[in-house]
């Protein structure tokens, strides 16, 4: 599945169009941000997940800026490159891979903030036969999309496992085929899947795959070159108050959940579930790295790491894909 | 109660007791809800339930009438401009077999935020069966009502309102109550592609969370609303209707033809399609990124660099899913046929039969997907099991009013010998069944097309369906375009090969069908 990048005719064209389609949407006026309203789009359904977006759309971190914000909630048929592309979505949440695959077939995306420093995937199993640590993997079956493959192969490369000692099952994405025997361990997010065993009483075990050297950023918040440079203060907005809802959510999950289940109550949200989730993703969110320089941030050394482990997912990148510029701003760096 | 007034309930009551036993038995695996857990559930959420069911249902609705609207709309402009029909056929059939998979991230980007995907896809599940059944009923009608409107002075359009709108009544509610369930799993899928309610969001929260319990309390009340929109059609109708709704699910084939001519109607619909593909995008002005004009797909496919990677994960692809395809297909179908037949052997069966057909064939697919393949593994039986579920019971319908259609002179001839029922099976009622057998295996093509892809997409990971949804999240759109293209061939192709051979078997058993 994995392209040759380059610049084929294709991909040339689909940038023009991409671009053409960005400037004529950049030709609204838009002095004083005078309350516009821009979409932003979730790469899921609405979750805890995304709760510092709610704060900062509860505590009006936007409303304050000028900024009315729809937020715009995702689904398994809902990809988030699409209306980011067409303008539909002023900024949108993806990972640096899928935005590498995205910008190989031809999107001007660039990434300008960094949610999860640390991958969210992990390795989840049950206690009783538990992988912690990727060689243990060898001789298990594994459940998982068939899609992730490059994701098992590179956590092998990078730890010296033997990846033919392990078989892989595609599974739907789902902790039932574990629970059930189907399967000895899951490729999945340590924020989801375990977290939904955990609620229901089964006792499991996640080994963090970033604790292994996965190193790929991930819920990273995407724009387009156009949008970048012709929309530059909506975007400076809309990433200060979501750094301030984040570092508010950060402050008191509890409440962060609280106001999701408040905010969203057809989403069928259970609220054990969602506060777990909250809490398992605040170590994947902030770090020393964000401690020292701010929600979002990343450096030379992290983005270098990340072009290392694309490359072992055959994508290939270069360092211009991360743009700083609006963090700096925000943080007034 | 007597004895006899228990006897109807005595069969589901049974089914219930087993399924609460076996779902106390299997408790740890995480795959089955007793009827009691469902129950509690229900009562414990009853609000969230209730506004999820709102929210789906309307879109269900909303989609329901533009869609029916649309395809009374068309039939009405192919019977007054004949020469369109073949057209507005072709056409019709094709937007028909496109996958859902692919079409609602498009839908998405058409529409925005909102309910306009949900209504789409739910107007995309229903034209196709109305328009069929209703391009049947607008011509059953006696030529000497047209001569005596024509006698009168009067043209086409009188005729079409006043004569066969009229007669074709009994084909529109036949259309209708298959529209029901389909409505509701389209404004379902809808929801996959970015809502903030319904009973399709609430379906995905169910699986992640893995709560059993909400999962088939989601799928039991779909089930419920389908099956009683179902009835309320039926019911509506036989109170309008003097004569039982007719059951044709498509028109027969088309008679003889010359083979040139029929090449000619290819060549002209591909072209049709191939001009609105590309208008379509170009006056949208979609972002070639992930908007693929025909174009696009030709360089991919046969002059890129990596053109020959590309069909290679196709084909590959396509033989996962044509493996699962065709023995859940024939499986359907038999099953189907040889259930309407032991029916009309054993009449008394249908009470416990028949609304159990109903409830299968109305349980949404998408929440069925997962837990029948938990139920029957992910090998080969879980996936053929639910492309069965979905041919089986229109066939079933089809079948058992062809059966019923059986000449009485004949019958009474046969029985008047002391033929057994065996045989009057096998010489009358079997060959009176097979045009209606044919029109719902015609019909069956697409809908088992739609099933597989759902499951690989859901549950297996395999084969088209998995490869639309993960070509999807790698925006790899050339790929995407082309399994949907790919996948459409396959219904067009497989409802085409199926009308072949309907026209071979019907001309030496029925030959008065292709008159």
């Amino acid at each position: 599945m994995n392209r040759p990048t380059g610049l084929s005719r294709r991909t040339l064209l689909a940038t023009g169009a991409g671009a053409l389609g960005a400037a004529s949407l950049g030709l609204s006026p838009r002095g004083a941000l005078a309350q516009n309203t821009v979409n932003f789009q979730l790469s899921w359904l609405h979750s805890t997940q995304f709760a510092g977006s709610y704060i900062a759309q509860d505590r009006g971190f936007w409303a304050e800026r000028g900024l009315t914000v729809a937020l715009q909630p995702g689904g398994p048929n809902a990809p988030v490159e699409p209306p980011v592309v067409s303008g539909t979505a002023l900024m949108g949440i993806s990972a640096a891979d899928y935005t590498a695959a995205a910008v190989s077939e031809g999107a001007p995306f660039k990434i300008i903030g960094v949610a999860m420093q640390n991958n969210p995937f992990a390795i989840a199993s049950l206690s009783a036969n538990p992988v912690n640590q990727p060689s243990d993997m060898e001789g298990m079956r594994i459940g998982m999309a068939l899609a992730n493959t490059p994701v098992l192969q590179a956590l092998c490369t990078i730890n010296d496992v033997d990846f033919d000692a392990i078989e892989i099952i595609p599974t739907q994405y789902s902790p039932q085929p574990l629970v059930a025997g189907e399967v000895d361990c899951l490729l999945c997010w340590a924020t989801d899947l375990p977290v939904a065993m955990t609620v229901q009483g089964v006792e499991n075990t996640t080994m963090l795959m970033a604790d292994h050297g996965y190193a790929v950023h991930s819920q990273t918040y995407i724009v387009t070159e156009d949008s970048l440079a012709n929309r530059r203060d909506e975007i400076v907005a809309l990433m200060a108050g979501e750094v301030a809802g984040w570092n508010a959510y950060r402050e008191d999950t509890e409440a962060a959940t609280d106001l999701t289940l408040a905010m969203f109550p057809d989403a069928g949200l259970d609220r054990e579930t969602q506060l777990l989730q909250a809490e398992r993703q605040v170590p994947l969110m902030f770090s020393d790295l964000t401690d020292a320089n701010g929600f979002g941030w990343w450096t030379d050394d992290t983005v270098a790491a990340n072009i290392e482990t694309l490359g072992l997912l055959e994508r290939e990148v270069t360092p211009d894909l991360w743009d700083r510029s609006i963090l700096e701003e925000v943080h007034g760096a | 109660m007597t004895a006899t007034a228990l006897r109807p309930w005595l069969g589901p009551i049974l089914i219930l007791l087993a399924w609460e036993s076996l779902a106390h038995l299997f408790a740890s695996a995480f795959v089955l809800a007793a009827p009691s857990a469902i129950i509690n559930y229900l009562f414990d959420n009853t609000a969230l339930m209730t506004r999820a069911l709102g929210v789906t249902l309307t879109n269900a609705a909303a989609g329901f009438v533009i869609g029916n609207a649309a395809a009374i709309l068309l039939a009405g402009l192919a019977i007054t401009l004949p020469r369109s029909e073949n057209m507005i056929r072709a056409l019709a059939l094709v937007i028909f077999c496109l996958p859902l998979v692919a079409t609602g991230p498009i839908l998405r980007i058409l529409f925005g935020p909102g309910t306009g995907p949900q209504i789409t896809l739910a107007a995309l599940a229903v034209y196709y069966t109305t328009l069929i059944p209703l391009l049947v009923g607008l011509r059953a009608v006696p030529s000497d009502w047209l001569d005596l409107v024509r006698s009168y002075g009067r043209g086409r359009m009188t005729a079409l309102i006043r004569v066969r709108a009229m007669a074709a009544l009994p084909y529109l509610v036949a259309g209708l109550q298959i529209a029901a369930p389909a409505a509701f799993l389209g404004a379902m899928v809808g929801e996959f592609t970015g809502a903030e309610r319904g009973m399709g969001v609430l379906t995905i929260r169910a699986m992640r969370d893995m709560n059993i319990e909400m999962t088939w309390a989601l799928a039991t009340l779909a089930t419920v609303v389908a099956v009683l929109a179902y009835l309320a059609i039926g019911l509506a109708a036989r109170a309008v209707l003097t004569e039982e709704p007719p059951v044709i699910l498509a028109a027969p084939a088309t008679g003889k033809r010359a083979p040139h001519k029929n090449l000619a109607m290819v060549a002209l619909s591909t072209a049709a399609i191939l001009a609105l593909w590309w208008g379509g995008l170009e006056a949208l002005n979609l972002s070639s990124f992930f908007a693929k004009r025909p174009g696009d797909l030709i360089d991919a496919l046969f002059l890129a660099p990596d053109a020959a990677d590309t069909r290679a994960a196709l084909s590959s692809a396509l033989r996962e899913t044509l493996v699962f395809l065709f023995p859940g297909y024939l499986a359907g179908l038999l099953t189907g046929a040889s259930l309407a037949m032991a029916l009309v052997m054993a009449p008394s069966l249908a009470n416990t039969t028949m609304p159990l057909a109903i409830a299968l064939r109305s349980v949404p697919i998408i929440t069925t997907a997962p837990l029948v393949v938990l139920l029957l593994g992910r090998g080969a039986t879980g996936t053929i099991a639910l492309i069965a579920i979905m041919v089986f019971f229109p066939t079933l319908i089809a079948c058992l009013h062809g059966l019923r259609q059986a000449p009485g002179r004949a019958t009474e001839v046969m029985r008047s010998y002391a033929a057994s029922p065996a045989a009057v099976l096998r010489y009358v009622r079997i060959p009176a069944m097979l045009p209606a057998f044919f029109a719902a295996a015609r019909i069956n093509v697409p809908a088992s097309v739609l099933a597989v892809t759902v499951v690989e997409w859901l549950a297996t990971g395999n084969g088209l369906g998995s490869l639309m949804a993960l070509s999807a999240s790698l925006s790899d759109y050339d790929m995407l375009w082309s399994a949907v293209v790919l996948t459409t061939l396959l219904s067009v192709i497989g409802y085409g090969l199926v009308g072949l051979i309907e026209r071979r078997v019907l001309s030496t058993y029925a030959p008065e069908q292709l008159a």
